[in-house]
C-alpha cells in the first residue's frame, strides 16, 4: 500500500469511521426528535457523524507524507495467548469450576512468556488455583462452583 | 460552618477503625504496585473495582486513593535503586535519584524522596481542603448549559496535556462518548445500540471496559519485549546529611506549590507536576549543568511535586465532577457503583465522604512514610519478583473479579474483547484515558445538553450566550487552538 504513510493513523480513522457507520446503522431505528424534542437517537447520532469525520481527518493524516513512520510490529503471541487464557476461564468457570479455570487461565497465559519451566508453571497455577479458592470462596464466601464435580 | 470543623468531622471518620485499614491497605497496596515495574495504579485499580462492591463508598473510595498517591512513593524506590520509573511519575526521579545511588547516597535520595512526598502531601491536603469548598459552591449555581461546557472543556483539557496525537485524542473522546450510549436511554426508555444483546441494556459493563483497556492490555504490551534486569543499587545509610536537608527543603516547597497547582489541570496531576518541578529547579539552581548527575535537588522537587499534584488533581473531581485522568475516571466509576454522582452536590450531601476521603490522605500520608522508609529492605526485594509470576496472578484477579459482578460469563467475554481493543489502541498510538474519561462523562453530557437545549427551546446558541458557559467553551477553543501552532505542539512533545 504506497498511499499510506502513516499505518497507524490510517487504521485509526478506518476503525473509527467504519464504527461510526456501524454505530449509525444500529441507531437507525431510533427516533431522532428536533433540538427541542430529542428523541433517544439524536445525541448518537450527532456523535455517529462527529466520530466518523474526525475518522476522516485522522485517515486522511495517515495518508499524507509528512507524518510517515513505520508501524510497531503486533506481538501475536502475548496478544492470542493472553486473551485465550480468559476467554478459557469464561468457558470454564460455570462448567469446570474455579479451581480448574484458574489452573487453566494461569497455564495459558503463562505460555505467552517464553521462559518458564513445566514445573514452576504447575507450581504457580496450582498455587494460585488453591489461594482463589481459598480467598474468593472460603473468606470472602462468593458464589462460584469451585470443582466439576460440585454441582 | 467552618472548613477546620469540617475537617475535624473528616478526620474522625478517616480515624474509625474500617476506614484506617483501608487507608493502611491502599497505601500499602499503593506502593508494592509503585515499586513493581510493569504495574501501575490504573490497572490495579481497574483490577480491584469489584472489590469495592463489597466495600462503603467512603472505605472504597479511601482505599483506592491510597493507592494513587502510594504508587508515587513506591515508584520513587525502583527509579532510585533501578533507574526503573516504577510509575510513569517517577521518570522524572530517574534522572538524579539513580545518580545519586551510583555515588553511595540511595539512602539520601530515598528519604528525601519520601519525606518531601510526606510534606507534599500535607501540604495538598490543606491546600484540598481550602480550595475545594467555594469552587463547589461555584459548581452548585451552574445549570445544564454551564454543565455541559464545563464538561467539553474538561475533556478538551485532558487530551492538551496527555501524549499524542490530538486529533486520535478526540477519536477517542467521541468513540468513548458512543459507547457510553449503548443501553437503555433513560428518557424514554428505549434499547440504544444494544444490538438485541440482553447483557447491553445495562449499557456497556465499566469495570470490564476499563480492565480491558488498561489491565489486559498493558499485560500484553509488556510481554512483547523480554524483561531486562538491571543492578540494584545497596542502601547503606538512610539518614540525609544537614547538607541534603538544606539544599532540598526549598526544593521540597516549590515542587509542593508547582505540583498543587498543576495538579488541578485536568490531564495534570503527577506526570506533568514533576517535570515542570524538575525543570524549574534546574532553572533556578546554581548549577544547572549538575543536573542529571546525582543532584538532590533534582529528586526533592519532582517527588514533592508528583505528590502534591496526585492529590489536588481530586479538586476538579471532587467539586466540578470532572475526572482529570484515567485513575480519577476509575474511581468515578467506583462512585457511581454505589450510586454517588462525583460532582459539587457530594459536598453537601456527603459530607462524610467528601471530608473523610480528604482526611484520610493525610493518615495515609503518614504512614506511607512508616511503610516505606523503615520496611525499605521489603520493598527492594520485591523488585527482584520477575514478571512472569505476577501477570497471572493479575489475571486471575481481573478474571474473577469481572465474573463475581453478576455471575455472568458474558462479562468475560466483554474483558476479552477490550482487552482485544485495548492492545491495538496502544499499537496505534492512541491513548486510552481520553476514551474512558468520555464514557464515564457522556450520560451526564447528553443529559445536560437535552436539558440546556430544552431551556433555550431548542436554541443551540444557548451555549455561547450564556457568559460562563461561553467562556469554559472559549477557554476549550482556545485550548484547542494553542495546540495547532507547531511551536507550542512541539514543546509539548519535548516536554512529555
Amino acid at each position: 500500500m504506497r498511499f499510506v504513510r502513516n499505518p497507524a493513523d490510517a487504521y485509526t480513522g478506518l476503525a473509527l469511521v467504519c464504527f461510526a457507520l456501524f454505530a449509525w446503522w444500529a441507531a437507525g431505528d431510533l427516533r431522532t426528535g428536533t433540538a427541542l424534542q430529542m428523541g433517544p437517537g439524536y445525541f448518537p447520532k450527532l456523535l455517529c457523524a462527529l466520530q466518523g469525520i474526525l475518522g476522516l481527518a485522522i485517515l486522511t493524516n495517515g495518508l499524507a507524507p509528512a507524518t510517515a513512520a513505520p508501524l510497531e510490529p503486533v506481538a501475536a503471541r502475548p496478544l492470542v495467548l493472553i486473551l485465550a487464557s480468559i476467554a478459557f476461564f469464561g468457558l470454564a468457570i460455570e462448567r469446570l469450576g474455579l479451581a480448574v479455570a484458574v489452573f487453566g487461565l494461569v497455564v495459558i497465559s503463562s505460555l505467552a512468556y517464553r521462559k518458564i519451566g513445566i514445573a514452576p508453571l504447575i507450581l504457580l497455577a496450582a498455587g494460585l488455583a488453591v489461594f482463589s479458592l481459598f480467598l474468593f470462596i472460603k473468606v470472602l464466601g462468593l458464589t462460584m462452583m469451585p470443582w466439576p464435580w460440585s454441582r | 460552618m467552618s472548613v477546620l470543623g469540617d475537617f475535624w468531622g473528616g478526620l474522625l471518620v478517616g480515624l474509625q477503625w474500617g476506614n484506617l485499614f483501608y487507608c493502611f491497605l491502599g497505601a500499602l497496596i499503593g506502593t508494592l504496585i509503585g515499586v513493581l515495574p510493569g504495574l501501575g495504579p490504573v490497572p490495579t485499580i481497574a483490577m480491584l473495582l469489584p472489590i469495592t462492591f463489597y466495600l462503603s463508598p467512603v472505605s472504597a473510595l479511601i482505599m483506592l486513593a491510597g493507592i494513587y498517591y502510594g504508587a508515587q512513593y513506591g515508584g520513587s524506590t525502583t527509579a532510585i535503586l533501578v533507574n526503573l520509573p516504577g510509575e510513569n511519575s517517577s521518570v522524572i526521579t530517574c534522572l538524579d535519584g539513580y545518580q545519586m545511588a551510583r555515588k553511595g547516597e540511595a539512602g539520601a535520595a530515598l528519604a528525601v524522596a519520601a519525606l518531601g512526598s510526606l510534606f507534599a502531601g500535607i501540604f495538598a491536603t490543606f491546600f484540598i481542603a481550602v480550595m475545594a469548598p467555594p469552587l463547589a459552591n461555584v459548581a452548585l449555581l451552574f445549570g445544564p448549559a454551564e454543565n455541559f461546557s464545563l464538561m467539553i472543556l474538561g475533556l478538551i483539557a485532558a487530551i492538551v496535556l496527555a501524549q499524542g496525537s490530538v486529533l486520535k485524542a478526540l477519536g477517542m473522546i467521541v468513540f468513548g462518548l458512543l459507547l457510553s450510549m449503548v443501553g437503555t436511554d433513560v428518557n424514554s426508555g428505549e434499547p440504544r445500540l444494544a444490538l438485541g444483546i440482553s447483557d447491553l441494556l445495562d449499557g456497556i459493563g465499566f469495570v470490564p471496559l476499563a480492565m480491558g483497556l488498561f489491565a489486559v492490555a498493558e499485560i500484553i504490551k509488556n510481554l512483547e519485549q523480554p524483561e531486562h534486569r538491571e543492578q540494584i543499587a545497596k542502601v547503606s545509610n538512610l539518614w540525609p546529611t544537614r547538607n541534603d536537608f538544606r539544599r532540598s527543603w526549598p526544593a521540597v516547597l516549590r515542587g509542593s506549590g508547582i505540583g498543587a497547582i498543576l495538579g488541578l489541570l485536568p490531564g495534570g496531576g503527577a506526570m506533568l507536576s514533576s517535570f515542570v518541578a524538575y525543570t524549574v529547579e534546574k532553572r533556578l539552581s546554581p548549577h544547572p549543568e549538575k543536573f542529571g548527575t546525582g543532584m538532590i535537588e533534582g529528586v526533592a522537587a519532582p517527588e514533592a511535586a508528583n505528590n502534591a499534584g496526585a492529590q489536588t488533581s481530586f479538586i476538579p473531581f471532587l467539586t466540578l465532577g470532572i475526572p482529570g485522568n484515567a485513575v480519577l475516571a476509575l474511581m468515578t466509576g467506583a462512585m457511581m457503583i454505589h450510586g454517588i454522582q462525583p460532582g459539587p452536590e457530594v459536598m453537601t450531601k456527603n459530607p462524610d465522604l467528601f471530608w473523610g476521603l480528604i482526611a484520610s490522605m493525610l493518615i495515609g500520608n503518614i504512614m506511607l512514610v512508616v511503610i516505606n522508609l523503615p520496611l525499605l529492605p521489603i520493598w527492594v526485594s520485591l523488585l527482584r519478583v520477575p514478571y512472569k509470576l505476577f501477570y497471572p496472578a493479575i489475571l486471575v484477579f481481573c478474571c474473577i473479579g469481572v465474573y463475581s459482578l453478576n455471575n455472568s460469563v458474558n462479562e468475560v467475554f466483554f474483558l476479552v474483547l477490550f482487552g482485544f481493543l485495548g492492545y491495538f489502541l496502544l499499537k496505534w498510538g492512541c491513548e486510552p484515558a481520553p476514551l474512558l474519561l468520555a464514557f464515564v462523562l457522556g450520560p451526564l453530557l447528553e443529559e445536560n445538553f437535552r436539558r440546556a437545549m430544552r431551556l433555550s427551546r431548542g436554541d443551540p446558541s444557548t451555549f455561547i450566550t450564556q457568559p460562563i458557559s461561553a467562556a469554559l467553551l472559549a477557554l476549550a477553543l482556545v485550548l484547542l487552538a494553542v495546540l495547532v501552532f507547531p511551536a507550542i505542539r512541539k514543546r509539548r512533545q519535548d516536554a512529555l
